[in-house]
């Protein structure tokens, strides 16, 4: 396929398709799945280091990303290239958030699978019926040949994802976040990316000498408890699942918190119940696509968290109920 | 350990308590044997963490910070140390964080402005305040499960970190200091020196 010619495809902005005439048998050949397959092999196994460029909310910020395996335990580093000149270092699971002009270290802890980059399930059959997948196009990041593939949502209960795949190894050079118009929410993409790359050990050690600088940790704090619970939502949207339910102490406050987690195959939304401690309070919050809403059901305060639209987050706050509660509490 | 008493081992880590506060203070340090232990963990903790500047493999530290908290911890104050609080500091190295609020990197620095409130919207009181600690930490809690579900949101793949008065802990290294340095500091000094040369 000739550069002209795949200009043309991305200007006509052609559907899927009109792609699996246009890109020839390799693409033709594996379905959107195996696409994401590969993707999630690729985010697992590959060793990168490049330039990420992150959007939202209008604004874009440049970072450094190193990624590198070392005896199988993740290594990461990632420096701002503008602001503050933040530095992250990952080793396995300890994190060290490194803020020089505050002269200040935090240690996290991650979970073996969190990610700087976007992540789906690994099992693209998880994906259910609310979303449809195609392969679009062809398009150049990074300087490499790259698949479109989009995940759209059919409905308005959730947000469409599309991944700029590396043709060779899948490995996702941009990806975006959009809302039910298509209108762009969130955005990476490596402006510039070596795959594979053999990373010098020296290139994962921090930048700045940190002799005074100041350490801080989060206290240490109890595991989440699996519960049952009898907390339900009247009105779930479909396709939405429990994916969990645990009891928990959040930061600053005593009290236990339930926190159901809801999932799709591939948005997940959290709901917090705590006892009311002030006035009934509806409140929301929007951060890039993460939409909040809070209302209270009886003595209970209920708050949703998720990168789903304000519908469902309001629609989940607002249908909650215990089970055996014949009416809303509300 | 509550706000107050963390305020007192800032202010006497700092060398700023009064001397009547620091007598009470080493006082209920010498008979409280859980606050000791808290000290003592802390204290492990930075000490670890300063080791790891020099180690050249830090692969383990979290599985060596863990095993040390799980040892039987050490007793940093000694009973006997009731007015000497300078040979006390280097072990009492621990103070509760400064006010520090800085949001890194990303994300929640930037939350978007009161929207309108929706006229469907069936509720009453509807409010768009600032966005507080509690919903912060709803934020940080969602993005680690969403996580551990295998996906994971564009926020959460990002670093959000607020340092908060009082909910996050320093971790000063117990390293003697040059106005400490006696019999007293030397042990504390040899005891490290042997420590690390057990876990190399």
């Amino acid at each position: 396929m000739t550069v002209i010619a795949r200009q043309a495809l991305a200007t006509a902005g052609l559907a899927a398709t009109c792609f699996a005439i246009g890109c020839g048998p390799l693409h033709a050949a594996e379905s959107p799945q195996e696409w994401l397959e590969k993707m999630s092999v690729a985010l697992a196994e590959t060793d990168f280091e490049g330039t990420l460029l992150r959007r939202q909310n209008g604004e874009t910020e440049a970072l450094k990303l190193i990624h590198k395996r070392v005896d199988g335990v993740i290594n990461e580093r990632v420096v701002s290239q503008e602001g503050n000149g933040l530095e992250i270092i990952r080793v396995g699971n300890e994190v060290h958030c490194i803020v020089p002009d505050r002269k200040s270290v935090l240690i996290e802890h991650w979970n073996d699978q969190t990610t700087m980059l976007p992540r789906l399930p690994g099992d693209a059959d998880s994906i259910g019926p609310q979303y449809n997948l195609a392969i679009v196009r062809e398009e150049r990041v990074a300087g490499r040949n790259a698949v479109l593939l989009a995940i759209r949502p059919h409905d308005e209960f959730r947000f469409g994802h599309r991944f700029w795949l590396d043709e060779q190894t899948a490995f996702p050079l941009r990806a975006e976040l959009v809302d039910g118009n298509g209108v762009l929410l969130e955005q990476i993409k490596f402006a510039d990316i070596s795959l594979g790359s053999t990373v010098p050990a020296a290139a994962l050690k921090p930048s700045i000498d940190l002799a005074e600088f100041t350490w801080y940790t989060d206290r240490v704090r109890p595991e989440p408890v699996p519960v049952a619970t009898d907390w339900v939502c009247d009105d779930l949207p479909a396709g939405f699942r429990i994916m969990s339910s645990e009891q928990e102490k959040l930061t600053g406050s005593e009290a236990p918190v339930t926190h159901i987690v809801y999932g799709d195959g591939l948005a997940t939304v959290s709901v917090f119940i705590a006892e009311r401690r002030d006035e009934p309070l509806s409140r929301r919050h929007s951060i890039g696509a993460t939409n909040t809403f809070s209302a209270d059901a009886g003595e209970y305060q209920v708050t949703v968290v998720g990168e789903v639209p304000e519908v469902t987050v309001r629609r989940i706050a607002l249908s909650m109920r215990r089970d055996g509660d014949t009416v809303s509490t509300r | 350990m509550n706000d107050a008493l963390k305020m007192q081992i800032s202010a006497f880590v700092d060398g700023e308590l009064p001397e009547n506060e620091t007598e009470l203070l080493l006082r209920r340090l010498s008979q409280d044997a859980e606050l000791r232990e808290q000290v003592a963990h802390y204290l492990s903790i930075g000490r670890l963490i300063r080791q790891e500047r020099v180690l050249p493999n830090m692969n383990g530290l979290r599985s060596r910070i863990l095993a040390e908290l799980g040892e039987e911890p050490t007793v940093s104050v000694p009973a006997q140390v009731k007015n000497e609080s300078r040979l006390v500091r280097p072990a009492v190295g621990f103070a509760v964080a400064a006010s520090v609020a800085l949001l890194a990197i990303v994300g929640l620095r930037q939350a978007t402005p009161p929207g309108e409130v929706p006229a469907e919207s069936p509720v009453a009181a509807y409010t768009e305040p600032a966005i507080d600690d509690e919903l912060l930490e709803m934020h940080r809690r969602h993005a680690r499960t969403a996580s551990d579900h295998g996906s994971s949101d564009m926020l959460g793949r990002f670093v959000a970190f607020e340092l908060r008065e009082g909910e996050l802990v320093e971790v000063v290294p117990d390293e003697p200091r040059a106005d400490d340095e006696d019999d007293e500091a030397n042990e504390t000094a040899g005891a490290e020196a042997a420590t690390t040369a057990q876990e190399q």
